[in-house]
């Protein structure tokens, strides 16, 4: 286990070095002068040349990463040009928001992806299966951003049950921020998550439904259903732990999109706005960040399994690397 | 099998939608009922069936189904750019993993996997900071995001055909390993590749949409489907209907690639007959 984590700590430290690397290569090189981005092509050489300095730019590369690099171990990544505020604690206040839409999102989605799934799976030759699944073909259809327009257009504009957009932050009140949370967190769960994990439940299901030890539990006086629940959903959502991982891609996508839908102030808003504004030192700590973030799930993810699964395990002590 | 025959109908739906999309692109070049970029200011936010309008008309009093049909040809474009350079250059990644040596081969594995696992938007971010919006910038980002999955799809199946035995006479009749890639492996996995670029085909035309939403592709004069639900945003009260077509046509369009690349799948392949999540 001591080596398992060992090496799967070494491949995440290389990956977030690389991954680092690659978004300072590529702010700085892609470009050229981030100071006439940031200013536009009209501004005078006086102020592109402050504008260097004061953005440290007119150093080595090699001292501005390091310089960053250590910004980012201090908790100092330096002041928006643009809108003026201090990135590193911009970041930290607006973490909150975006982590419980995220997270929110994701619970939600699993437990109705592990419903749908299973009721799909069970009654796979009926029309009642065939029509979940062509359910989730739908979801997976509907951009995430138009669910959150027809949610605002019926749900708070016609019918004025919830707010058309805008957050209300947990510390103020805990209903305005589960009011100000619910069709974001609908728009994500329908569009990109609920559709992916039923589709995989059900997959999975219906393998686990062919296995001996189902056969035996209907045996030993199980109906189908009640194998199914007991047996099958276990192994399921162990399983839709690797896929909410794959997922974490459009998780971000989601999360950021549906930020701009519903103007909530969260991380993604922050980086779209950073884009629009051509705030290239904000963009390549938020870009960073959100590396550093998936690079660390997929390490924690790894980690589990070789908790729960001995088999990962004995694979490692067996020196097995190949996949 | 059952499931075979229930899956017929899904290619001919998947394709009916393709072809109606091909189409109404197609003529938006020709003809379309007003020009999509004509103002007619006396007539804003004109319901559907007014005056000849069809789906009636958006906030600037242009007519919608112009727009939608131009949308559909800038949609299909983008699509049909991003993923032509997303399935050359994945296909081609995948190939040289599956065939290079090991080293070559475990490295480029591992660095697709960690591609796959981060979030396509940042691409797309990074290079609109720059390059400002564009349908430029949509289509490089949407080939850099496609590109590792691509290429994961490709790596597992070339090295199947790889391990076969015409793949080890044509080896020891002498043929080098690129040939055999590009002349027993490729063709092998003609089926693959088409229906991934199908699937690929739906992606790109949902991160289009999703990009023009968020100001970052194609501007105005060109209409784009994201970025006439943008616009719509503001009149979200007044014009419900300026929010509702935009996305039906996203959706038909999505899942008509989706239904085509599925049913493509059980056609080309009758032994996958089971859905793989991607």
């Amino acid at each position: 286990m001591g080596r398992l984590i060992l090496r799967k700590a070494v491949v995440l430290v290389v990956s977030a070095l690389a991954g680092s690397i690659v978004v300072f290569l590529l702010l700085r090189l892609l470009g050229g002068d981030v100071a006439t981005v940031i200013l536009g092509p009209g501004a005078s050489p006086e102020a592109r040349a402050e504008l260097r300095s004061e953005l440290g730019l007119d150093r080595s590369l090699i001292e501005q990463y390091l310089s960053w690099m250590g910004g980012l171990v201090r908790g100092d990544l330096g002041r928006s040009y643009a809108a003026g505020y201090d990135i590193f604690s911009e970041i930290v206040a607006r973490l909150s928001l975006t982590v419980s839409l995220a997270a929110t999102a994701l619970i939600l989605s699993w437990i109705v992806g592990l419903a749908l799934g299973t009721y799909s799976a069970l009654h796979l030759e009926e029309k009642r299966g065939g029509a979940i699944d062509l359910i989730a073909q739908l979801g997976i259809s509907i951009p995430t951003f138009w669910a959150g327009l027809l949610l605002i257009t019926f749900v708070s504009v016609q019918l004025g049950w919830l707010p058309t957009g805008g957050y209300v932050p947990w510390s103020e009140s805990v209903t305005g921020a589960i009011r100000s949370l619910i069709l974001p967190v609908l728009a994500i769960s329908v569009t990109v998550l609920a559709p992916v994990f039923s589709r995989y439940v059900r997959s999975s299901m219906v393998e686990v439904l062919r296995e001996d030890y189902i056969r035996t539990a209907m045996a030993k006086g199980r109906t189908l259903r009640q194998a199914a629940v007991t047996h099958g959903i276990r192994n399921a959502s162990i399983a839709l732990v690797t896929v909410a991982t794959l997922q974490l891609g459009s998780i971000v996508t989601g999360v950021v999109v549906v930020e701009m839908v519903f103007t909530l102030p969260g991380l993604g808003r922050m980086m779209i706005t950073a884009v629009t504004s051509r705030e290239v030192v904000v963009v390549q700590s938020l870009a960073f960040l959100t590396i550093l973030f998936v690079l660390v799930l997929h390490f924690l993810m790894d980690i589990a399994y070789g908790l729960l699964d001995p088999r990962v395990r004995d694979a490692e002590k067996a020196g097995s690397h190949g996949r | 099998m059952a499931a075979r025959r229930s899956r017929s109908p899904q290619l001919i739906v998947g394709a009916a939608l393709v072809a109606l999309l091909v189409l109404a692109g197609l003529l938006s070049l020709v003809w379309t009922p007003y020009d999509p970029a004509a103002l007619d200011v006396t007539n804003k936010m004109a319901p559907p069936w007014t005056d000849g309008h069809l789906l009636g008309t958006d906030q600037l009093g242009r007519d919608v189904v112009a727009q939608l049909m131009a949308g559909a040809l800038n949609s299909l474009l983008v699509a049909v750019l991003s993923t032509a350079g997303a399935v050359v250059l994945g296909v081609a990644l995948g190939l040289t993993a599956a065939g290079g040596g090991r080293f070559w081969s475990d490295t480029l594995t591992r660095a697709t996997d960690v591609a796959i696992a981060l979030p396509g938007i940042l691409v797309a971010l990074v290079l609109a900071t720059f390059f400002g919006p564009s349908n430029t910038t949509a289509i490089v980002a949407i080939v850099v995001w496609f590109v590792p999955g691509a290429a994961r799809i490709v790596i597992g199946p070339a090295r199947q055909v790889l391990a076969r035995e015409f793949v080890e006479a044509a080896m020891a009749y002498g043929r080098s390993r690129s040939f055999v890639l590009f002349r027993h492996v490729l063709p092998n996995l003609g089926p693959l590749i088409i229906v991934m670029a199908s699937m690929m085909f739906a992606g790109a035309i949902l991160t289009e949409a999703a990009l023009s939403y968020l100001g970052l592709g194609a501007q105005r004069p060109t209409p784009s489907w994201g970025r006439l639900l943008f616009e719509s945003q503001s009149v979200i009260g007044q014009a419900p209907s300026l929010v509702v077509f935009p996305g039906v046509c996203i959706m038909l369009a999505v899942l008509g690639f989706n239904l085509l690349g599925d049913g493509l799948r059980s056609r080309l392949d009758p032994r996958h007959a089971r859905e793989v999540v991607v």
